[in-house]
């Protein structure tokens, strides 16, 4: 180990302290600073991948449509299936209907759906009855539209579709389908859980006068994260129709989430840039109180660099302790994550805002590498700074000076 | 006649005041020969810190050169060799406040370039000829003022300079001791074959070396 290694660490930890003030406080500001940026990192990831996870499971990993409804769904269906990235595809049909209980109505997005489909995402949303009871003579609500209609399971209502009116009798009001509520969804967004209203492809064919043809096509892929490459391939062949991989359903969305956490991300990294010059302050004045060590160290022959060296690693040492640090109350955080928004709710009163507004039941949460390993490059890149600069300085001045320095 | 080891000629140094230049040193020439002892006297603010740094190379004179005999270099300006052609014993002892007596004469073999081994024994060795083998894992605040200075003197002398410049070394400590550090330093220096400068108040001590000087109005002149 050479010296000024050896008497760095002495420095930073002086022998016979077990907690070293400047040492504790530098290795703590870092941590603390580093824990503040992952935790607003992580946790907003884990937002944003329960977004996108929601939006593939509700709209699907990519999107059929076209000008025209679809003339020969099943073949298309049958004909991506066979393709090899393809997990499931499945034809929907959708349209608006009018929807009444008694004296309460509303108009829902009326989606004909494949019942039998095992992985149609509805079913993981179902808060109440059954998804396996749809049958022609069933419907299944959305969470919001179910409770303005006031219905629950089991409930009956009545549904109009535009296609009605035009076959009704002149003149002769046209009579409603009539269907009993058989399970009630909960998918957290709000636009699709007060207007979703799902029943068998078959019988919305029937409803809307719709024959054999479809309003689209729901792919599921085996590797969604390339949704949009495979839905150009799968495209090719198919100019009357556009393929839209999942990214591109929610864009906006999609985007101000991900803008949102840029913003905060710069927000944090100002937060550590604060700390580190709090640190660089410290370290500043630590290296002045040794100004006149620095003078006999250059008096025994030690070499600018060397000199460097021993406060430069100073600097290191603290941001690499206090970014480990940093790692392990993030983790310690974010695993008590519920009984600390816990008490902040009790504190500011609160409660269940995550539960009411993002649906989701425990804060998600979502370890990102790469913002460990920045968080991690910034803070040893700045500490270090922090610690060369004053170093330079003091390795740069008179030994005949600093010595004098009282 | 014996080697020189010292040998400044015609320094001048100046230094900005408030009230323009002040000329501290204004010709100064002195020469030292192997294992012979010189001392310096002068009042306070005569400059003999300030020749003490030009000799060991802790700052540049403004005219005038100085060379000292470094181990395996010969005659060359002291700032290229130090911590071993000239070794430090400073008037508050100056040691690393975080390191052990061991350590901090180990640190100076370390700093000119001797494996830490090498370097803790000559350390050990030379903290046993200066009284402290009981002492090596002290810290200097775990240490008298008496004790420090020793340390230090082991330290200046870890690195077989050739001469050791030493300012007011005993300034700090009471009579007592400070005729204990001086009988030390003086048997020490003679015994290692160095050289030494010795800048002091203390008349009696100025006059057991072999060569006495004194410094007043920017000269160097023998007393
Ligand atoms: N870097 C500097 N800048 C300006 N003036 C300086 C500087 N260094 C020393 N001086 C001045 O030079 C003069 C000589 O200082 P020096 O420390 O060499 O005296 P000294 O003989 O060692 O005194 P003492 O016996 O009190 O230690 C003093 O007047 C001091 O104020
Ligand atoms: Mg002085």
């Amino acid at each position: 180990m050479p010296w000024f290694l050896h008497l760095a660490l002495r420095q930073l930890f002086p022998p016979g302290k077990r907690f070293p003030a400047f040492a504790t406080v530098s290795i703590l500001g870092v941590g603390l600073g580093v824990a503040s940026l992952l935790v607003v990192q992580t946790v907003m990831n884990g937002f944003g991948e329960e977004h996108r996870l929601r939006i593939r499971e509700s709209f699907g990993d990519c999107v059929i449509v076209g000008a025209a409804p679809i003339a020969n769904p099943d073949e298309l269906v049958a004909k991506l299936r066979l393709d090899k990235e393809v997990d499931g595809a499945t034809a929907y049909a959708e349209g608006p209907g009018l929807l009444r209980r008694g004296d309460f109505s509303g108009v829902a997005g009326v989606r004909g759906i494949d019942p039998a489909d095992k992985r149609q995402p509805a079913r993981q949303y179902v808060t109440a009855g059954k998804f396996d009871d749809l049958d022609d003579g069933r419907v299944i609500l959305g969470y919001g539209l179910a409770r303005n209609l006031r219905a629950q399971v089991g409930d009956r209502i009545e549904l109009w579709s535009p296609a009605m009116a035009e076959r009704a009798e002149k003149g002769k009001a046209p009579l409603p389908a009539e269907l009993e509520v058989c399970a009630i969804v909960r998918t957290g967004f709000t636009e699709v859980d007060d207007r979703a209203a799902l029943i068998p492809l078959r019988r919305f064919r029937e409803i809307w006068s719709l024959g054999p043809r479809a309003h689209g096509v729901i792919l599921r892929l085996k590797n969604p994260a390339q949704a949009a490459a495979t839905a150009g391939r799968l495209g090719v062949g198919h100019p009357d129709l556009r393929f839209v991989p999942w990214q591109d359903i929610k864009k906006n969305f999609l985007e101000a989430i991900r803008f949102e956490k840029t913003m905060l991300f710069f927000l944090m990294f100002i937060i550590t840039l604060v700390a580190s010059f709090s640190i660089g302050s410290t370290l500043f004045s630590a290296v002045i109180r040794r100004s006149r060590e620095i003078g006999v160290l250059v008096s025994l022959g030690s070499g600018r660099w060397q000199l460097v060296g021993l406060f430069g690693v100073q600097g290191l040492l603290i941001g690499a302790l206090g970014t480990a640090l940093g790692f392990v109350l993030t983790w310690v955080m974010l695993f008590f994550r519920e009984n600390i928004l816990g008490s902040i709710n009790a504190v500011f009163g609160d409660g269940e805002m995550v539960a009411n507004v993002y649906q989701f039941s425990k804060v998600p949460l979502h370890y990102d590498v790469s913002d460990f390993v920045i968080a991690a490059a910034f803070t040893l890149l700045t500490t270090t700074i922090a610690g060369l600069v004053p170093a330079l300085w003091a390795a740069g001045r008179k030994p005949s000076e600093a010595m004098r320095d009282a | 006649m014996p080697d020189v080891v010292l040998q400044a000629r015609g320094l001048a140094k100046a230094f900005a005041a408030p009230s323009g230049l002040l000329a501290v040193l204004t010709d100064v020439s002195l020469e030292v020969f192997s294992g012979e002892s010189v001392s310096i006297r002068g009042s306070s603010g005569s400059g003999k810190t300030t020749l003490l740094q030009l000799l060991g190379g802790l700052d540049e004179p403004d005219v005038g050169e100085v060379r000292v005999l470094a181990p395996g270099l010969g005659l060359v300006r002291p700032r290229t060799s130090l911590g071993r052609g000239v070794g430090f014993v400073f008037q508050n002892y100056q040691l690393m406040p975080e390191l052990t007596a061991l350590e901090n004469v180990s640190l100076a073999a370390r700093i000119a370039g001797v494996d830490a081994g090498p370097a803790e024994s000559a350390a050990r060795e030379l903290l046993a000829q200066v009284g402290l083998i009981d002492r090596l894992d002290h810290l200097p605040s775990r240490l008298s003022g008496g004790e420090c200075q020793r340390v230090a003197i082991a330290r200046a002398l870890v690195n077989k300079p050739s001469v050791i410049l030493a300012d007011e070394p005993t300034g700090n400590l009471d009579e007592r001791t400070g005729v204990e550090i001086m009988n030390l330093l003086l048997g020490v220096v003679a015994e290692r074959g160095a050289a030494l400068v010795l800048v002091t108040h203390h008349r009696e001590f100025a006059e057991r070396v072999g060569r006495r000087f004194v410094l007043s109005g920017g000269v160097l002149s023998p007393a």
